[in-house]
């Protein structure tokens, strides 16, 4: 027989925490990253096609549109290495402590904005 | 694919409104989940007035007020009022606890009190917890061993503290149901909560059945759908840490 009851709300409901918003985030800069290294392939790949190609992908990367799309994509890496740290000290069974997820958490929430501008910066005078 | 929305016959809709008789100028708005099994109509989210000045401190008192004096048709679980039953375990403004142990000055605002999440309501506050009750005697949570002599079973003070954490858990399903993974894997995936109580079983030094205990939950569905989203160790109103235990259960499997 098939429960027709209803389903208590669920995610509607739910309040946010440090380390929940971190597990979201880090699921969706996963995928933004599987995207973004097939991205990268392609475009080394159309190096291969000639000089014109190449022109069209550096137009396109130092537009105002190219350097934002940059900037997203170097916190989402950022974010997933931040957050990759954090998961593989867990993994050994460190940092359990509500405190301790909680601090940790904050870090991986905030920790790449700044690294984000670093890497930016060290980027722009290198080049 | 996870279904984010509630199926149409489980939208919450606006319920009735209980203006406060009492004419106290300490009155605290409660909106309560309810669901009456025998009419055909979608949960509504009913509004009491409560007057504050004559309430214990408890969420759990606010409940029985609203029963006692109010609407006795609200229903929901309660037993030992004293955190140690897991009764009354419920959602309220957006987080799982005891009903009995959440002072009701911890919440701001408005009282949301809901079910606890995901879980196939009987009635009102109710929730239908047999799917954890069948994982949870799928981890044979008693002690297996050979010996039969009857005297105690001993265990050094070492062994017997590795126990902690574990032993004190009541069942009261609050990380479970606060489990994303849970939510759209409940099915299949353990859960916290009998993740835990596997645990427990696996780490007690008297238990002869390890390896048989590790292998059975080492399993893609079953363990590894944990993602530590750490809601469970937010949610534990004994504040205990299932999040720990199943990271030592995957620690355990990866070193064995």
């Amino acid at each position: 027989m098939e429960n027709n009851n209803p389903l208590s709300p669920h995610i509607q409901i739910y309040n946010w925490h440090i380390s929940s918003l971190v597990s979201i985030s880090h699921r969706v800069t996963g995928i933004i990253n599987f995207f973004t290294i097939t991205l990268i392939g392609l475009w080394i790949a159309s190096l291969l096609l000639g000089e014109q190609n190449y022109a069209f992908t550096s137009l396109f990367l130092t537009s105002f549109f190219g350097k934002f799309a940059c900037l997203g994509i170097i916190w989402s890496f950022t974010f997933q290495i931040f957050s990759e740290i954090r998961h593989l000290i867990m993994d050994l069974g460190y940092g359990f402590e509500q405190k301790t997820t909680q601090i940790t958490g904050l870090i991986v929430l905030i920790g790449p904005f700044p690294t984000t501008i670093l890497i930016f910066l060290i980027g722009q005078h290198l080049l | 694919m996870v279904q984010f929305n509630l199926p149409a016959n489980s939208k919450v809709e606006k319920g009735k409104y209980y203006k406060d008789n009492t004419g106290s100028k300490n009155i605290r708005k409660v909106n309560v989940y309810r669901w009456d099994p025998s009419k055909n109509e979608n949960p509504r989210l009913d509004t009491y007035e409560v007057d504050m000045d004559n309430c214990s401190s408890k969420v759990l008192d606010v409940l029985n007020k609203i029963k006692n004096e109010i609407d006795p048709s609200v229903a929901y679980r309660r037993s030992c009022a004293h955190g140690v039953c897991g009764s009354c375990a419920m959602n309220m403004n957006g987080k799982n606890g005891l009903a009995c142990t959440k002072a009701h000055s911890e919440l701001d605002g408005d009282i949301d009190i809901y079910p606890l999440p995901h879980l196939k309501v009987l009635k009102d506050l109710i929730g239908d917890l047999s799917t954890l009750y069948k994982q949870y005697e799928s981890v044979e949570p008693w002690l297996k061993t050979s010996k039969v002599n009857h005297k105690e079973n001993i265990q050094t003070k070492d062994d017997r503290a590795k126990l902690d954490g574990l032993y004190e858990c009541i069942m009261c399903a609050c990380c479970s149901t606060s489990c994303p993974s849970y939510w759209w894997n409940g099915e299949k995936y353990l859960g916290p909560a009998v993740l835990l109580q596997a645990y427990r079983w696996i780490i007690d030094s008297r238990d002869e059945d390890r390896k048989e205990r590790l292998k059975k939950v080492a399993d893609e569905l079953k363990l590894y759908r944990c993602h530590t989203i750490l809601n469970c160790t937010n949610a534990c109103p004994k504040g205990l840490n299932p999040a720990k235990a199943i990271a030592e259960i995957k620690k355990m499997l990866a070193t064995a």
